[in-house]
């Protein structure tokens, strides 16, 4: 499981998660950009990284709200075509945030979801990663989401050698530091006498 | 290394794989005399012309000096792929038994020993049409695939097959085990009684019948 190394796993952390806290909590008003005071209120509505919300939510102090990449709307467009909705845009980290919101969220219907989602989409994946096309490859790949798209490089990278290597040529390639020729400083010699 | 030439897929390069299957053995037929050689991996006898079992870099290397001339494998024969390509058409889901490296050595004989084969082109496309069709199946058994699955059986896959599809499917299989797993995918709790926590094993989804 990736965790405190990952680089991936932190700028994941870094997304914003909207809570509502549970507690007044003082001194820390830079984070609700609504307050007159440095203060936040109880009930107040914030936007946290997830790293944050995490914690407090592990004080109690906030409770979590799902994020709307979440919402109805994503829900009826990935059940209307699972394919073709950019979840880029959304959240480039559509699952891992998933995957980490379940236990603290009371909806209990996301994992199934996102579920639903990644295997209606990796269908796509599949076919389009093999055909190893330079066409369909710019407009698909844009809408898939950060675990997605290292999925679909694999495979396609992967093709994309073999064709090479199917070309055929000779196997040892020569350093491209070679290709430079050298100035050779030769001084005109003055011709003996 | 082999096999490390991209750390983060742990695949092997094509040229690498290629650079394995050179340890097969072909059949040439020399047309010089030349004594022993003997070499790390052992000693290939006294050379005279007649047929003798050599690695396919000694045959390939020989080849390149004009001093034999190889004799194609018998699985290469215009006959034997036919039937080869006729059985991988009729069984949707099993591969048919090819030898482990016939991408490899296929390429390295088209490309270095072009008259010994008879009937290059029809050998060539016939090998094309197999290698797509297996492609084709592998793909179509990789759709099936879902949290259930616990492991991928492909029976008589090749080299290089393998490799092309190696990083995606592990990576597709550690996917759907991450999203699949009972925690994430929580069951109704009904008042009180709570179901205890059965690892199903799930049905085996082999790409070939059993």
């Amino acid at each position: 499981m990736p965790g405190y190394y990952d680089i991936d796993d932190i700028i994941m952390e870094e997304e914003p998660i909207s809570v509502v806290f549970q507690v007044g909590a003082h001194g820390v008003g830079l984070l609700d950009p609504g307050s007159e005071t440095n203060n936040v209120e109880n009930g107040a509505k914030v936007d946290l990284p997830f790293w944050l919300a995490h914690e407090l939510y592990l004080r109690q102090a906030v409770s979590i709200s799902v994020p709307a990449c979440f919402s109805q709307k994503t829900r009826k467009e990935i059940q209307a075509d699972a394919a073709c909705v950019d979840l880029r845009i959304r959240c480039p980290y559509f699952y891992e945030l998933g995957c980490k919101i379940v236990p603290l969220v009371s909806d209990k219907s996301i994992g199934s979801f996102l579920h639903y989602a990644f295997t209606g989409r990796y269908k796509e994946i599949l076919s389009k990663s093999h055909s190893a096309s330079v066409v369909t490859v710019p407009k698909f790949s844009t809408r898939l989401t950060k675990e997605e798209s290292q999925l679909f490089e694999a495979a396609r990278s992967s093709m994309l050698a073999f064709k090479k290597w199917r070309l055929g040529g000779s196997r040892l390639e020569k350093a491209s530091i070679l290709g430079r020729k050298r100035k050779t400083t030769i001084p005109a010699c003055p011709s003996t006498p | 290394m082999a096999g490390q030439s991209d750390p983060h897929l742990s695949i092997f390069s094509a040229p690498e794989l290629e650079f394995l299957a050179e340890d097969e053995m072909v059949e040439v037929v020399p047309n010089i005399r030349m004594e022993a050689l003997h070499v790390i991996c052992g000693d290939f006898g006294p050379f005279f012309p007649q047929i003798a079992k050599v690695p396919l870099w000694l045959a390939l290397a020989l080849k390149k000096r004009d001093k034999c001339t190889i004799r194609t494998p018998e699985w290469m024969s215009v006959e034997r792929l036919t039937q080869v390509l006729e059985a991988e058409r009729e069984s949707p889901r099993e591969f048919q038994p090819l030898p482990f490296h016939y991408v490899e050595i296929s390429r390295l004989l088209f490309d270095h020993a072009r008259d010994d084969i008879p009937d290059i082109y029809m050998v060539r496309s016939l090998i094309e049409d197999i290698r797509y069709v297996r492609f084709h199946k592998v793909e179509t058994g990789l759709e099936t695939i879902s949290g259930r699955t616990h492991a991928v059986k492909l029976k008589n896959l090749s080299a290089m097959e393998v490799n092309i599809v190696r990083p995606f499917m592990v990576r597709a299989l550690q996917a759907f085990y991450k999203h699949d797993s009972p925690q994430m995918i929580q069951q109704p709790q009904t008042m009180g009684s709570r179901r205890p926590q059965v690892v199903d094993r799930g049905s085996r989804r082999d790409l070939r019948p059993r």
